[in-house]
């Protein structure tokens, strides 16, 4: 197509679509928000014997529902359907557009399809979320400084822990496959793009549309709930609860969005040549994670609609004087929630296991274990939810089959740390950043492991069940483990992601800094937690203050630390030194193309003909044995 | 490679320097890890039930059972960083080996955690079925315990209409719980005894307990349970069954 053409086919196409960005979605989002408020408050019948409360629920979820959908359509994610509704399908030059094709800095504000684009916007979210979710965590260790502070009043208090809970949880979640399962798993793979690209960018704004609405929850009450938003509690909750809900409902819509277009791509766009055999061991950890992610949201999402439709509707699904029961709540909740923990845990130990052996110039040790021990978890995790549950009373008969299942995974996990130590073993260990991340990942989800293999013992869990030692214990997994290994991926492909290396000279400092503040802060919390403090408490008893100062001095060095790595990523980021194409020597697909990355990755499709481990050289101690053993064989055969 | 046999190659495999130097770190971290059990029965403070013991000796194992698997994990990142490691910023001049794995290894590590994994099992089991034979236990004395935002109420219905806020409890003598709530989910924790059971609103959940220590200790709601959440507080009275007997008399109650 030639210059000129190119131009008259853009003038003659301009329409609406090319004006729609961030911005217009939204002002849209408010104008539909505040039109919905009038109208749910006007139209919306209330029935004699009803609350207040009742019609401000009412009010302010479709509030936010009209935020989200009015939001959705300024940004533009309706304009395809609409387009081939009205039998006007986009054409080439419109994909093109909606790419981001020569668009620059703009095309990271309006709603692009391109992988690469949506990964960078994950990234950014991601770490926005942190940094908002971890300023509450440092408000509620300030709060825990001292047994009888006043630093925070108990509504606030209630509402940063829900809020701090949910916000990491959101994050944790999307941390690794949002950035690198969009940007760098299509490239890894051979792809030109996700199979679905604007579901791809669907599934981005949408949570960037449940921000907004998740924030509003400390002005309209608070969440009295925890992250957990256990009913009858919720129930009783103020506005606040509603956020939530609505918060729920639209990253359930997202991640399932999200898991379809994952698994897709990894499932049929992989490069000529790449049989499963020698698929990075990264595919295999992110399609593990949104596989397991698609049948374990919708549950979350129904527990939502339940729980709004009890506080609007005067349903009692969860009401018992009303027939319903809180144990419902508490198994569609951990039917999500315990294969939640593997949704965040297996992409970022996959991340970790991808760059161990390029770090350690060895290959990955028994690929074959590496995707027992993820197809292991993957089958398991499904089955494990109610050990969430062994002191709530649902059912003490169940307690045992569920404490099978718990032991089981000890096998799984245990075969992936085998396969960490096997790389490593007789390795040449490259003491950069990514390789630091394995190494604290390690020391840390050892013991969040083992500590977890603790209360899966039925009586043992009655003693630890709802105490700081389980808050200790999760964090360690999710935090020294699952962040620690998206730190890890981060330092890995910045490269490849920003064209730039990241400063390592103030990020190993930054990045020990926070692994010391974390393992302070926990440590204290499994003291405390031994000596009988509960999870969730504001105020305690005058015993535990040794320990909760200690956790509050780690958590200020976490914050340090973090900051220091933030500071490091957004400098480096700006004016870092320019990477080459593959600064780590690593033989993924993703190191291969050019950086920056061009628009459709790859001028030819690539066919693959090996894994991407072949590091090596022959085994030195093979060699070492080939030389002495003429002697010792000597000295067998003068014994005998 | 001509064919060894496997003894000659574990034997020669011994010898290595980094393979006993590892075996010495495995050694030392096995030790470290150890000490956590001793230290977390002190954390926990002397058990004051049957229930308790059994946990503190559960963690107790637990933690040795654990030690050596930590150890070694431990010791092989320890000794990979000490002595594996290119030194300087620039990658690495040699490569690693090329091994891609080891049957015998492999195989060895899924059956020694599978091991592992079914002594774990088979103590838990054996320790709930104790549990068991105590849930038949006919003489254990029923007490009803009612959660309320923000307080515990107890009803000692065996022995008339005596209700108080803080527990009593005749020690050595079983004692099995009804509990519930009236409003929201509340979880009913005695600390020092390990023991704790939700109380649920319109459900009645059981918690045994047999106290084994006379003196005061702390009772905890353990499930957020709103504003007020870290003040649901209270204590237990463990008393001789005489002073126990004579609480319930003074209170309006009958033997």
């Amino acid at each position: 197509m030639s210059h000129t053409a190119e131009v008259t086919t853009a003038k003659k196409r301009k329409g609406l679509m090319r004006k729609l960005n961030v911005w217009t979605g939204i002002v849209f989002g408010v104008v539909v928000a505040v039109a919905a408020h009038y109208l749910a408050k006007r139209y919306i019948p209330m029935g004699a014997d009803e609350t207040g409360t009742v019609l401000m629920d009412r009010v302010v979820i479709t509030t936010m529902f009209g935020w989200t959908i009015g939001f959705m359509a300024g940004v533009g994610a309706f304009v395809g359907p609409y387009r081939w509704m009205m039998n006007r399908d986009l054409d080439h030059d419109d994909q093109m557009w909606l790419a981001g094709k020569d668009a620059g800095m703009a095309r990271y504000f309006r709603f692009t399809t391109d992988h690469k684009v949506v990964g960078i916007q994950y990234l950014v979210i991601t770490m926005v979320l942190f940094a908002v979710g971890g300023t509450m965590a440092m408000m509620i260790r300030t709060q825990l400084m001292r047994a009888d502070s006043t630093f925070l009043n108990n509504t606030w208090y209630n509402t940063l822990v829900g809020m701090h809970g949910i916000i990491m949880i959101i994050a944790t979640i999307i941390m690794v496959s949002g950035p690198f399962g969009n940007f760098v798993l299509p490239i890894m793979i051979g792809a030109r793009d996700m199979a679905f690209p604007r579901l791809n960018a669907l599934s981005f704004w949408l949570i960037f549309a449940a921000v907004p609405v998740l924030l509003s929850a400390p002005f309209l009450g608070g969440i009295s709930t925890g992250w957990t938003a256990y009913a009858p509690l919720s129930t009783q909750a103020p506005a606040g609860m509603d956020a939530y809900i609505v918060t729920i409902i639209i990253f359930a819509v997202s991640s399932a969005v999200a898991g379809a277009n994952i698994t897709t791509t990894a499932v049929t766009m992989r490069a000529r040549g790449m049989t499963w055999n020698r698929t990075p061991i990264f595919v295999f950890g992110t399609v593990a994670s949104v596989g397991v992610a698609i049948p374990a949201f919708p549950m979350f999402m129904a527990s939502q609609i339940f729980s709004g439709l009890d506080r609007t509707q005067g349903a009692a699904f969860y009401d018992a004087a009303n027939g319903g029961s809180g144990w419902l709540y508490a198994n569609l909740f951990w039917l999500m929630g315990h294969p939640e923990v593997y949704v965040i845990l297996l992409p970022a130990l996959a991340a970790l296991l991808e760059l161990t052996p390029v770090f350690s110039r060895s290959p990955l040790f028994s690929f074959n274990s590496a995707v027992g021990g993820i197809a292991g978890i993957t089958g398991l995790s499904m089955l494990v939810w109610a050990h969430h549950m062994y002191a709530s009373g649902w059912a003490p008969d169940l307690n045992g089959p569920f404490m099978l299942t718990t032991e089981l995974i000890s096998i799984p996990t245990g075969m992936l740390f085998l396969v960490f130590i096997g790389t490593i073993w007789r390795g040449r260990v490259w003491g950069r950043l990514p390789m630091l991340a394995v190494y604290a990942m390690l020391f840390n989800f050892l013991i969040g492991g083992l500590t977890g293999i603790y209360m899966s013992d039925v009586p043992v869990d009655y003693a630890l069940h709802g105490s700081m030692y389980i808050t200790a214990h999760f964090h360690y997994t999710l935090m020294g483990g699952a962040l620690t290994g998206m730190i890890g991926a981060t330092a890995y492909w910045f490269p490849k992601m920003t064209g730039r290396m990241l400063n390592e000279k103030i990020g190993i400092p930054a990045f020990v800094i926070m692994q010391v503040g974390f393992n302070v802060t926990f440590m204290g919390m499994f003291l405390v937690g031994l000596q009988g403090q509960q999870r969730r408490v504001a105020h305690y008893d005058k015993l535990f203050e040794n320990g909760n100062f200690i956790s509050t001095m780690g958590a200020y060095t976490i914050g340090f630390g973090a900051l220091m790595l933030l500071y490091t990523v957004i400098t480096s980021w700006r004016r870092g030194e320019v990477a080459s194409d593959n600064p780590w020597g690593a033989k993924t697909l993703e190191w291969m193309v050019p950086t920056p990355v061009p628009l459709e990755n790859f001028e030819v499709p690539p066919v693959v003909t090996s894994d991407p481990y072949g590091f090596g050289g022959p085994d030195a101690y093979d060699l070492e044995y080939e030389e002495d053993r003429r002697p010792s064989d000597d000295l067998e055969t003068e014994r005998v | 490679m001509s064919p060894v046999s496997v003894s000659t190659r574990i034997r020669h495999f011994t010898k290595r320097t980094y393979v006993r130097h590892v075996f010495l770190l495995w050694i030392f971290f096995t030790i470290m890890v150890g000490l956590f059990a001793p230290l977390q029965s002190k954390l926990m403070g002397p058990a004051a039930s049957t229930q308790m013991e059994v946990v503190q000796e559960t963690m107790t194992l637990f933690t040795y059972m654990a030690a050596p698997v930590a150890g070694l994990i431990f010791a092989v990142v320890t000794y990979s960083l000490l002595a594996w490691r290119s030194k300087g910023f620039v990658a690495p001049q040699y490569e690693g080996t090329n091994s891609r794995g080891n049957g015998p290894t492999t195989v060895a590590w899924i059956l020694v955690s599978s091991l592992l994994c079914v002594v774990l099992l088979i103590w838990g089991l054996a320790e709930m079925a104790d549990g068991q034979t105590a849930r038949g236990d006919e003489r254990a004395r029923i007490i009803n315990v009612t959660g309320n935002q923000w307080v515990w109420n107890f009803d000692y219905i065996e022995n008339g209409n005596v209700r108080s806020q803080e527990l009593y409890l005749p020690v050595n003598e079983p004692v099995l719980f009804h509990v519930t709530s009236v409003d929201v989910n509340h979880s009913f924790w005695i600390v020092q005894m390990g023991v704790k059971v939700d109380a649920n609103a319109g459900a009645v959940t059981d918690m045994r307990v047999t106290p084994t220590l006379i003196g005061d200790f702390d009772i905890r709601c353990a499930e957020l349970c709103g504003l007020n959440h870290s003040a649901m507080f209270t204590k237990v009275h463990v008393v001789s069954q005489g002073d126990y007997l004579a609480w319930i008399l003074k209170n309006g109650g009958h033997q």
